[in-house]
Protein backbone atom coordinates (compact mmCIF):
# COMPACT_ATOMS: atom_id res chain seq x y z
CA UNK A 1 0.00 0.00 0.00
CA UNK A 2 2.52 2.20 0.87
CA UNK A 3 4.05 2.06 -2.89
CA UNK A 4 0.96 2.12 -4.01
CA UNK A 5 0.70 5.62 -2.33
CA UNK A 6 4.35 6.50 -3.72
CA UNK A 7 3.20 6.07 -6.98
CA UNK A 8 0.04 7.50 -7.12
CA UNK A 9 0.38 10.56 -9.33
CA UNK A 10 1.42 8.59 -11.67
CA UNK A 11 -1.81 6.46 -11.86
CA UNK A 12 -3.28 9.70 -11.83
CA UNK A 13 -1.43 11.22 -14.11
CA UNK A 14 -2.56 7.89 -16.71
CA UNK A 15 -6.31 9.37 -15.96
CA UNK A 16 -6.97 5.78 -13.33
CA UNK A 17 -8.62 6.24 -9.85
CA UNK A 18 -7.24 3.07 -7.56
CA UNK A 19 -9.76 1.28 -5.63
CA UNK A 20 -8.78 -0.97 -2.43
CA UNK A 21 -11.76 -3.18 -1.72
CA UNK A 22 -10.47 -5.60 1.59
CA UNK A 23 -12.82 -7.71 4.03
CA UNK A 24 -12.14 -5.08 7.46
CA UNK A 25 -14.67 -3.36 8.50
CA UNK A 26 -14.85 0.75 8.16
CA UNK A 27 -13.75 1.75 11.57
CA UNK A 28 -9.72 -0.88 10.37
CA UNK A 29 -10.12 1.12 6.82
CA UNK A 30 -10.38 4.66 8.55
CA UNK A 31 -7.55 3.73 11.10
CA UNK A 32 -5.51 2.58 8.18
CA UNK A 33 -5.88 5.33 6.20
CA UNK A 34 -5.49 7.66 8.19
CA UNK A 35 -2.07 6.36 9.43
CA UNK A 36 -0.96 5.77 6.13
CA UNK A 37 -2.35 8.48 4.41
CA UNK A 38 -3.68 7.54 1.57
CA UNK A 39 -5.31 9.42 -0.99
CA UNK A 40 -6.80 6.80 -3.00
CA UNK A 41 -10.36 4.83 -2.53
CA UNK A 42 -10.83 2.17 0.37
CA UNK A 43 -13.91 0.22 0.24
CA UNK A 44 -14.56 -2.00 3.29
CA UNK A 45 -16.48 -5.24 2.19
CA UNK A 46 -17.20 -7.23 5.46
CA UNK A 47 -19.46 -9.23 3.41
CA UNK A 48 -17.03 -9.94 1.09
CA UNK A 49 -19.46 -8.89 -1.74
CA UNK A 50 -17.19 -7.71 -4.25
CA UNK A 51 -13.92 -10.07 -3.42
CA UNK A 52 -16.51 -12.92 -4.29
CA UNK A 53 -17.77 -11.59 -7.26
CA UNK A 54 -14.62 -11.12 -8.39
CA UNK A 55 -13.52 -14.48 -7.19
CA UNK A 56 -11.07 -13.55 -5.12
CA UNK A 57 -8.82 -16.78 -4.14
CA UNK A 58 -9.60 -17.95 -0.75
CA UNK A 59 -6.63 -20.89 -0.02
CA UNK A 60 -7.48 -22.51 3.53
CA UNK A 61 -4.17 -23.62 3.57
CA UNK A 62 -2.18 -20.56 3.35
CA UNK A 63 -4.80 -19.13 6.11
CA UNK A 64 -6.46 -16.31 4.21
CA UNK A 65 -7.23 -14.91 1.01
CA UNK A 66 -4.56 -14.37 -2.12
CA UNK A 67 -4.54 -11.28 -3.28
CA UNK A 68 -5.58 -9.84 -6.82
CA UNK A 69 -5.68 -6.75 -9.14
CA UNK A 70 -7.90 -5.99 -12.01
CA UNK A 71 -7.54 -3.20 -14.42
CA UNK A 72 -10.69 -1.90 -15.84
CA UNK A 73 -10.92 0.18 -18.59
CA UNK A 74 -12.97 3.37 -18.63
CA UNK A 75 -15.57 1.74 -20.64
CA UNK A 76 -15.96 -0.45 -18.06
CA UNK A 77 -14.61 -3.45 -19.40
CA UNK A 78 -12.08 -5.57 -17.68
CA UNK A 79 -8.56 -4.95 -19.21
CA UNK A 80 -6.13 -7.14 -17.06
CA UNK A 81 -6.57 -9.15 -13.97
CA UNK A 82 -4.53 -11.05 -11.86
CA UNK A 83 -5.30 -13.63 -9.14
CA UNK A 84 -2.43 -13.87 -6.97
CA UNK A 85 -0.83 -17.41 -5.81
CA UNK A 86 0.55 -16.48 -3.07
CA UNK A 87 0.56 -13.32 -0.43
CA UNK A 88 3.75 -11.69 -2.02
CA UNK A 89 2.59 -12.79 -5.97
CA UNK A 90 1.50 -9.12 -6.29
CA UNK A 91 2.34 -7.13 -9.40
CA UNK A 92 4.50 -4.17 -9.44
CA UNK A 93 3.14 -0.66 -10.08
CA UNK A 94 5.50 -0.51 -13.06
CA UNK A 95 3.63 -3.51 -14.64
CA UNK A 96 0.16 -1.66 -13.36
CA UNK A 97 1.29 1.23 -15.29
CA UNK A 98 2.75 -0.33 -18.33
CA UNK A 99 -1.00 -1.68 -18.64
CA UNK A 100 -2.31 1.59 -18.35
CA UNK A 101 -0.22 3.53 -20.79
CA UNK A 102 -1.25 0.73 -23.19
CA UNK A 103 -5.00 1.47 -22.71
CA UNK A 104 -6.71 3.59 -25.65
CA UNK B 1 -14.59 -19.77 -7.50
CA UNK B 2 -16.52 -17.84 -10.14
CA UNK B 3 -13.62 -15.46 -12.02
CA UNK B 4 -14.06 -12.26 -13.57
CA UNK B 5 -12.71 -13.05 -17.49
CA UNK B 6 -10.72 -10.27 -19.61
CA UNK B 7 -12.40 -8.56 -22.09
CA UNK B 8 -15.80 -8.62 -20.54
CA UNK B 9 -17.89 -6.19 -19.12
CA UNK B 10 -16.49 -5.56 -15.40
CA UNK B 11 -19.18 -6.91 -12.68
CA UNK B 12 -20.37 -3.67 -11.20
CA UNK B 13 -20.93 -3.38 -7.22
CA UNK B 14 -21.79 -0.68 -5.08
CA UNK B 15 -19.97 -0.20 -1.43
CA UNK B 16 -19.97 2.56 1.12
CA UNK B 17 -16.09 3.68 1.88
CA UNK B 18 -15.25 4.00 5.35
CA UNK B 19 -16.73 7.85 5.12
CA UNK B 20 -19.98 6.49 4.39
CA UNK B 21 -20.26 7.69 0.77
CA UNK B 22 -21.68 4.67 -1.97
CA UNK B 23 -18.74 4.16 -4.14
CA UNK B 24 -20.13 2.14 -7.50
CA UNK B 25 -18.01 1.10 -10.26
CA UNK B 26 -20.26 2.60 -12.33
CA UNK B 27 -19.56 5.68 -11.25
CA UNK B 28 -15.95 6.01 -13.27
CA UNK B 29 -17.36 4.69 -16.86
CA UNK B 30 -16.59 7.34 -19.31
CA UNK B 31 -14.44 9.40 -17.36
CA UNK B 32 -11.52 7.25 -15.73
CA UNK B 33 -9.23 3.57 -15.65
CA UNK B 34 -9.78 2.11 -12.45
CA UNK B 35 -7.23 0.13 -11.00
CA UNK B 36 -9.19 -2.41 -8.32
CA UNK B 37 -6.59 -3.74 -5.35
CA UNK B 38 -8.29 -6.59 -3.81
CA UNK B 39 -5.90 -6.73 -0.60
CA UNK B 40 -6.01 -9.25 2.19
CA UNK B 41 -5.57 -7.03 4.74
CA UNK B 42 -3.73 -4.47 6.30
CA UNK B 43 -0.44 -5.68 6.89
Amino acid sequence: MAQLRQDYPEFVKRNAEVIVVGPEGPEAFARYWEEERLPFVGLPDPEHVVLKRYGQEVNLFKLGRMPAQAIVDRDGFVRWIHYGHSMSDIPSNEELLALLDGLA
Amino acid sequence: MARVAVNTEAPDFALEDFRGQTVRLSDYRGKKHVVLVFNRGFM
